[in-house]
């Protein structure tokens, strides 16, 4: 059984080689062209992916290159926002399906669901509400 | 007579030079004009790895569901041979499997698992085409074929639909091609397929054709594309481009949930519930989120 996958993978290893040699082609190509990330956060894209929830932005740290970003809401939901490419991925969750931490500057939030990466930010300044939202260890 | 009275070509791989070619049309169309939807390096990038990923799994365990296949064309109740009739009536009963393979691959989370994989782009381009599942075989995705084998269409005529299939939904991953006129009554098109990776709620759970439209139009499934832009990807995006996390990260989030569960009756529901299925109904369903999005309609609608 092994010895067939080996087989079946030694066949086709010249086709694999090729498809890689073409995606990075491709790759090369769109980095040529200059699709590289422009967009950034700030306060009033948060505010708009907040709305999009239906709630209010409370208060939010956005990181010194501006690609990430932590929120409170009004509905006492936490918001993790993301620079994905050309657009923003944003994930809202309630304070007890996340883990927040600060720690030697530097913020870590955990989501209990996996799917959503976990975010290690630089902090340029620790507001209040985020020092005791990391004090209660949620 | 189960063997084509003619050689198959690899249709797949015969395809991807015109693959090539239209992706880098479409990257040039869209930097010369500015227009016709967007491109982002690490996007692509991810989306292309998935595309190569898919071929390695397909290597490893594509064999499983040919093997499957044959066997249950042992049971067949007709002998249908490779005669022009059965040709075009297999044509419509493989496009018709897919659109009941890709409506459960978005109603059942065991399917979606997998099919996740292909909507996770926040960018709609003919790269996200190729953005596909490592884990269709080992999901049992191949099962909504077996009524085909059952029947009496020989495997290989039926992989062979399954290719043409896949090779025709490449081309309508873009934002270059508005509507085509009268071709939007029965083909799948561009606009159809946009609505069917948008996240917007009204677009939510629509167009899950192959090649023909019909079968959306027939099972109440349709929506039209119309002025609301689509924005594109998952209900909760993923936010990463590692290929891995893209691959596995619902199977994880099932195993998660299922060993955490508290009756058998939860772990099952979060198999083969809705994607965003929980027990309290704390998390988001398609249905919910076109419930909550027709409840605002309602609600800021003027007053007759």
């Amino acid at each position: 059984m092994f010895s067939q996958l080996l087989a079946g993978f030694r066949a086709e290893a010249p086709v694999l080689a090729g498809s890689a040699a073409v995606v990075l082609f491709m790759v090369g190509m769109a980095y040529a062209l200059g699709f590289r990330a422009k967009r950034l956060l700030n306060e009033a894209e948060l505010a708009r992916l907040a709305e999009a929830e239906g709630a209010s932005l409370e208060g939010a740290v956005i990181a010194p290159d501006k690609r990430a970003a932590f929120a409170r809401l009004g509905n006492g939901k936490l918001m993790v926002a993301r620079v994905m490419g050309d657009d923003v991925s944003a994930r809202i969750a309630p304070a007890a399906a996340m883990r927040v931490a600060v720690t030697q500057g530097r913020l870590h939030a955990v989501f209990a669901d996996l799917g959503f990466p976990p975010l290690h930010m630089k902090l340029e300044e620790t507001p209040p509400w985020l020092a005791e939202l990391a004090q209660g260890g949620r | 007579m189960a063997e084509p009275p003619f050689e198959i070509p690899p249709i797949i791989t015969y395809a991807v030079p015109g693959f090539v070619l239209l992706i880098v049309l479409e990257m040039l169309y869209i930097r010369v004009f500015k227009r016709g939807g967007r491109y982002e390096t690490k996007d692509a990038a991810t989306s292309l790895a998935m595309g190569l990923g898919n071929r390695v799994f397909g290597i490893a365990f594509g064999g499983a569901a040919v093997l499957v296949y044959y066997w249950v064309y042992q049971f067949r109740l007709f002998d249908l041979g490779w005669t022009w009739p059965v040709l075009a009536a297999c044509f419509f009963a493989e496009d018709l499997a897919y659109y009941w393979f890709h409506r459960v691959a978005h109603e059942r989370r065991w399917f979606w698992a997998s099919h996740v994989v292909h909507h996770s782009s926040q960018h709609y381009n003919l790269t996200t085409a190729l953005r596909q599942t490592w884990t269709g075989t080992l999901g049992l995705s191949f099962i909504f074929w077996l009524p085909l084998l059952w029947i009496g269409f020989p495997p290989l005529m039926v992989l062979m639909f399954s290719a043409i299939s896949l090779v025709y939904q490449f081309w309508i991953h873009t934002e270059t091609i508005g509507r085509m006129g009268p071709l939007e009554w029965v083909m799948n098109t561009p606009s159809h397929h946009r609505v069917h990776h948008a996240t917007n709620p009204k677009y939510l759970d629509a167009n899950y054709a192959g090649v023909l439209i019909i079968w959306d139009r027939l099972f109440g499934t349709f929506v039209p594309e119309d002025e609301e832009k689509p924005a594109y990807g998952i209900v909760s995006q993923l936010g990463t481009f590692n290929p891995f996390r893209v691959a596995f990260h619902e199977w994880i989030g099932i195993w998660r949930d299922v060993t955490r569960a508290k009756s058998l009756k939860d772990a099952l529901g979060f198999m083969f519930g809705p994607p965003g299925w929980s027990p309290d109904g704390s998390r988001k369903t398609s249905a919910s989120l076109k419930a909550e999005w027709a409840a605002r309609q309602a609600a800021t609608a003027p007053a007759e």
